[in-house]
């Protein structure tokens, strides 16, 4: 230190010193910038509008933009220190290349080389489909729509799927199911206009907080509330349901018993506009209410009041998360929450929808023009006039396109592990925290000859082990667009150089396919960015997500608009803003006969339950200041602060069994694996017999105790439920 | 009077505006979170935080880490984590507060240098780092532990309400962040408030209100269990040690005693012993007080500390044991001179002296810190100069049969003292005692009964067989970590933390 600081001569007043900037007044003189630049939040799904403050080719700060229709100005805490992910010590900054053992720095050209000779040795090898990719919901709708032709139709394998399967799979499946297409019907507007707003598995105030704002915005809602943890949103329920863990599809079937038995159906809607509900009536009639309370450990008036609020609503919202995704019956739950719309026939009504609320800023753009689970613009793998429409429009041969699905995830990691894929290419995904019983997938990368990790950071738990790291430009150093859980597609801009060598990850699949000697075929003319979302709107013309009618320049005019918007719908604006859209306001769905599709789903116990030798269910969660597995929130150290370490939730009168003392380390252990060292927090918070941890801390990993099972439907992990012991720890203080 | 209109639901509080009507949709609310009207003679700004709407995001946490470029580890505002009730009726609640703009701030009755103000415009307290010298004392003072030492720059800081961006007509960053609008600038009527603040600005994870009048009004949520807790109730956390402290305090005390000691016996004899006595007590006491500044952060301004000796138990320990200091090497001069008339200024020093001991004692009576907020602080500091001092000096050969008694009393009353102390602590109703109480039988406990041993041993037992020399060593050492003790386990006030957090020990 200093000797005029130590005396007390300088007290740095300059860095402490205030400032005016025309657009957010008085604040840190370092805090104001040269210019604002506008662009989306990076890192949730609900898409928030913001400004970064540029400073010498530096991100100083950030602000809400307050004309935003999602957020109007506010952001969360991740969002408010969201400039300090940018310039850290972590970023990657060099393409790495495992020589001897040890990453070397090597230039891109070699890089790309090693990339597409590795590729092409293994799939000559092994076959094409010995080539798997593993993808991401945080890039850019463009880049996911560029990584889709690549993989599909320059590299050859359809053994492609992204950590969006570890999030919202479950979402797609029963969207799929029960409409006949993804999409989130609704829009968060609905918040603000529902009389009911059914919050299931969705800790909004922890993980959308700015959708906690929407909804505070209309003083008239009953919000209910199902969790079997008492979340920071529970806490602002009228009505709270604590019930079981992963009872909620015996509780939405009771509700529906209750619906069709009480009359609060919508016969003329559900004759007119759906199918199945004859064998749907007929399954429900074991759903009482007495079984279900006995199932869900609610009361029975708790169960007849929450299915009187919702069938008496005029507008009821059901919103749902992980709660529902994260689950063997995850697919099927979100059938049964379709269920409910369907028989009280107000989908579509403003502040009705059965709504999705998506993880990542933009795992809506890879659903819609990711090439994963569908082809892009939602068209199906198994349908012939799909592919010909797509093949027509991209000007190649029908026969090029796959006719299925290829793996998803963690079919992909199995495939790893029995040797069927050889080579791996993992882009903006960290899946040794995230992905479920991390050990198996250990192994998997294991055994692969060649593995491929493109990340705006290194070093991460994956980075570690790649063969080849691809260092990528990250929000706020690229352009492009996201779509939010609402399918308001927003304009994401680049304010300021990505460090080092790093590349946009659009110009990284350029690049790849030049060396594979692709890129005209698949990117004719291309050079940036709009080029590939100008494409885009042309493929998803006529389409669900209709994009025809969007523009660069309309997104940022209007700082985001809601597909589907056509041509027709861009002519008629006439200056004013677009209204708020929801879908099958009409009642006309998207499967063949355009009607939807009741389905008579069964509850069933969650696999592994708890025993003597592991007596507790463990519940994996967020909590509001970290990002998934905290490759960003990291480097913010406010947030890092506020939030520095894994801890565990445990009943007082469980801990009083185990003669567990507030604040002490304890050890979790499944039947997988164990965590040491964990801090215990003796809380009301979980029910007796319940755990809870949360997931972003690699160092305490909760992702060693998961199971793998995942739901048969959408491939989806189970991370909600899994029986443990909690001892004392061995190591630590 | 204020000349606007009062509701029936707030009698005291005046809102600017009513929420607006948006027939477009709710796209752009206008703001109600700021008051638009001027303030009338009386009134001030105060915070007004809505339990039932903050959902715990923090937000205004890290935007006032932004608006204000502090490190990461320095929070002007805090979102604090309280819990009641039993699965499933558990009440989650949060508390985000920043400075409570208090009617009565004792930040800034504490503060030796004026650093701090309470702005005639707005009631705003406001804190000027430039004339702060770090000596952390408002910390100390502030029940709800809301000034924060910055390392890096020697200085406190703390929320000032965003005044700058008030007095442009913005929103203070931590209101503008938040999502729920849960944070509000009001205008209160400060006598109106004075009436009634007991009813709104009291909340569970808060300090009471009572030691400062906090102007900031909480509005609770409905059917709040009685029992809701800190959730940082059971981290409970010692405080910083402030060696320079400890043995400053020490040995100024010591000093004042052998002083006064050699004094009183110099009138009852011819030798000059005990004047020699008398003025090597003087010189530990300089050396000792010289050394304070070390602690500041900001030493080279330490001279400011005198600034506010008609409020400031500080300045004025200060100011008395800087006349301590200059009679008393007056008294040493006159001595040496053969000058008459010295025992004045002898008197002089010694009342200076015992003023002094009194002033650091009473500048430890603060409201944030209620284990020190006792008599016994006052006895213990006095007890350490009685029992040193006279050892002091026997050390240096000067003694009389009654000088053993004398010491061996003292320490025997700074025995009952700590063990009473321990007892109250243990007794009180008070969080903060109790939890003091429970550092000292359990993290401590070993360093009490050493404390305890040395002060007998010292003080009492060895003495009394003449052992002057190995005694003054024992309670010396004695004295030394009972002032560690002093420091490290008082337990703050403070306002509700997560169930992370504990704030800077200060």
């Amino acid at each position: 230190m200093k000797l005029s600081r130590l005396l007390g001569f300088d007290i740095l007043g300059e860095k402490y010193a205030y400032g005016h900037d025309p657009e957010i007044g008085y604040t840190a003189a370092e805090k104001i910038p040269d210019k604002w630049v506008p662009t989306t939040c990076g890192y949730c799904s609900v898409g928030c509008g913001m400004y970064v403050g540029v400073k010498d080719g530096r991100a100083v700060s950030v602000r809400g933009n307050d004309d935003h229709p999602v957020n109007r100005g506010k952001l969360c805490p991740k969002g408010l220190a969201e400039h300090h992910t940018l310039d850290t010590d972590a970023r990657a900054r060099d393409p790495l290349l495992r020589r001897g053992g040890r990453l070397e720095r090597v230039g891109w050209g070699e890089a790309l080389d090693e990339m597409v000779s590795r590729f092409r040795g293994v799939q000559q090898k092994y076959g094409p489909r010995a080539l798997g990719v593993v993808g991401t919901g945080q890039l850019v709708t463009e880049e996911f729509y560029a990584l889709g032709k690549l993989v599909q139709l320059g590299f050859g394998t359809n053994n492609y799927d992204g950590n969006t399967t570890l999030c919202m799979a479950s979402a797609v499946s029963g969207y799929k199911g029960s409409f006949g297409s993804d999409g989130p019907p609704g829009a968060y507007d609905d918040l603000e206009q529902a009389d009911v707003v059914f919050l299931i598995g969705a800790n909004i105030a922890d993980n959308h907080p700015i959708l906690c704002y929407r909804l505070e915005q209309n003083p008239r809602t009953k919000l209910i509330v199902a969790d079997p943890r008492v979340s920071k949103t529970a806490r602002l329920a009228d009505l709270y349901l604590p019930l079981k863990p992963r009872s909620d599809l015996a509780l939405l079937n009771g509700i529906a018993h209750i619906l069709i038995h009480a009359g609060l159906i919508d016969r003329d809607y559900i004759d007119a506009h759906t199918t199945g509900f004859a064998e749907l009536e007929t399954h429900l009639e074991k759903y009482t209410p007495e079984r279900v309370a006995a199932v869900t450990g609610l009361s029975e008036e708790l169960i007849y009041r929450t299915a009187l609020l919702y069938g008496r609503a005029k507008a009821p919202f059901i919103g749902w998360t992980m709660g529902v995704n994260h689950s063997t019956k995850g697919a099927e739950t979100v059938n049964a929450i379709c269920n409910l719309a369907l028989l009280t026939g107000t989908i579509g009504r403003p502040g009705a929808s059965p709504f999705s609320i998506t993880g990542q800023c933009n795992a809506m753009g890879t659903r819609e023009t990711g090439f994963t689970s569908g082809l892009p613009g939602y068209r199906k793998f198994d349908d012939a006039a799909d592919r010909e429409d797509l093949a027509r429009l991209w000007n190649v041969s029908p026969d090029e396109l796959p006719t299925e699905r290829g793996l998803a995830y963690p079919d992909i990691v199995e495939a790893c592990l029995k040797g069927d894929i050889k080579a791996l290419w993992v882009i903006a995904t960290n899946p040794i925290v995230s992905f479920p019983n991390v050990d198996v997938l250990r192994q998997a990368f294991e055994n692969l000859d060649f593995l491929v990790v493109q990340d705006g950071y290194h070093p991460t738990p994956t980075t570690e082990i790649a063969d080849l790291v691809l260092p990528a430009a990250i929000w706020g150093e690229k352009e492009g667009t996201y779509t939010n859980s609402e399918r308001r597609v927003s304009k994401v801009n680049k304010a300021v150089d990505p460090p080092g060598e790093a590349k946009s990850d659009f110009d990284i699949f350029l690049a790849g396919a030049e060396k594979r000697g692709v890129r005209e075929r698949l990117y004719p003319g291309w050079s940036g960015p709009k080029d590939a979302f100008e494409e885009w709107r042309r493929v998803s013309k006529g389409r669900l997500c209709d994009y025809s009618g969007l523009s660069y320049e309309l997104l940022e005019q209007r700082h985001g608009v809601q597909w589907p918007f056509t041509e027709e719908d861009a002519a008629r604006l006439n200056g004013e803003p677009p209204a708020t859209s929801r879908l099958y306001a009409d009642g006309q769905f998207q499967a063949e006969n355009g009607k939807a599709k009741l389905w008579a789903v069964e509850w069933e116990p969650f696999s592994e339950q708890p025993n003597d030798s592991f007596p507790f269910i463990l519940n994996t969660g967020r909590t509001v200041e970290h990002w998934h597995t905290r490759t960003k929130t990291k480097e913010v150290k406010i947030l890092e602060r506020l939030a520095p370490t894994a801890w565990l939730e445990m009943n007082p009168r469980d801990a009083r069994r185990l003669s567990l003392q507030p604040h002490d380390r304890v050890r979790v252990v499944s039947p997988r694996s164990h965590v040491d060292d964990l801090e215990l927090r003796i809380t009301e918070i979980v029910a007796p017999g319940q755990v809870f941890m949360p997931f972003h801390y690699v160092e305490r990993n909760s992702n060693v105790l998961t199971q793998s099972a995942f739901d048969p439907l959408s491939r989806e992990p189970n991370y909600k439920q899994c029986a443990v012991r909690v001892e004392r720890a061995t190591l630590g203080r | 009077m204020s000349t606007h209109p009062v509701t029936e639901e707030n009698p005291f509080v005046i809102l600017a505006s009513g929420p607006a009507p948006n027939p477009e949709g709710l796209l752009r609310r206008e703001s109600s979170l700021v008051p638009k009207i001027p303030l009338q003679d009386g009134e001030q700004y105060r915070f007004h935080f809505d339990m039932s709407k903050c959902i715990g995001c923090k937000c205004c946490e890290v935007a006032c880490a932004e608006q204000n470029n502090n490190p990461p580890d320095i929070s002007w505002r805090r979102v604090g984590e309280m819990e009641g009730g039993v699965y499933p009726n558990t009440q989650r609640l949060y508390l985000s507060m920043g400075c409570n703009h208090c009617v009565e701030p004792s930040c800034m009755t504490g503060c030796p240098t004026e650093a701090y103000s309470k702005d005639a415009a707005t009631g705003i307290v406001l804190h000027d780092a430039n004339m702060c010298i770090g000596c952390e004392y408002c910390i100390w003072n502030c029940p709800y532990n809301v000034p924060v030492f910055n390392e890096e720059r020697g200085v406190v800081g703390k929320c000032d309400m965003c005044h700058g961006r008030l007095a442009e007509g913005d929103k203070p960053a931590c209101v503008n962040a938040c999502p729920s609008e849960a944070i509000q600038i009001e205008i209160v009527n400060i006598e109106q408030w004075k009436k009634v603040y007991r009813e709104s600005a009291n909340a569970p994870g808060l300090p009471s209100a009572d030691d400062t009048i906090s102007t900031t009004r909480v509005t609770l949520p409905g059917g709040l269990p009685l029992d809701a807790r800190k959730a940082d109730y059971h981290r409970v956390k010692p405080e910083k040690p402030h060696f320079s402290l400890v043995a400053m305090t020490v040995l100024t005390q010591l000093a004042v005693g052998g002083f006064v000691a050699a004094w009183l016996l110099s009138l009852l004899s011819e030798s000059r012993t005990p004047d020699v006595a008398g003025t090597a007590a003087l010189i530990v006491g300089l050396l000792s007080f010289g050394i304070s500044p070390l602690h500041l952060g900001r030493p080279a301004f330490a001279f400011r500390a005198v600034r506010n000796w008609k409020r400031s138990w500080l300045s004025r320990e200060i100011v008395s044991l800087t006349g301590f200091g200059a009679s008393a090497t007056a008294y040493a001069v006159l001595l040496w001179l053969e000058i008459p008339a010295v025992n004045v200024v002898g008197a002089m020093a010694t009342a200076l002296g015992l003023c002094g001991i009194t002033a650091t004692s009473f500048l430890y009576l603060v409201p944030g810190r209620p284990a020190w907020r006792t008599p016994y602080t006052v006895v213990e500091f006095v007890l350490t100069g009685a029992v040193l001092g006279p050892l002091f000096i026997a050390v240096l050969g000067v003694t009389t049969p009654l000088l053993p008694v004398i010491v061996a009393a003292a320490a025997i009353g700074q025995l009952l003292n700590q063990v009473w102390k321990f007892v109250a602590l243990t007794r009180s109703e008070e969080f903060e005692k109790q939890a003091s109480a429970r550092l000292l039988s359990r993290e401590f406990a070993l360093l009490v009964l050493l404390r305890l041993l040395l002060v007998v041993a010292g003080g009492v037992v060895l003495p009394l067989v003449d052992w002057m020399i190995a005694g003054f060593v024992l309670a010396l050492a004695g004295e030394l970590l009972g002032r560690y003790l002093f420091f490290v386990s008082v337990v703050p006030k403070n306002m509700a933390l997560t169930f992370f957090e504990q704030a800077e020990a200060a």
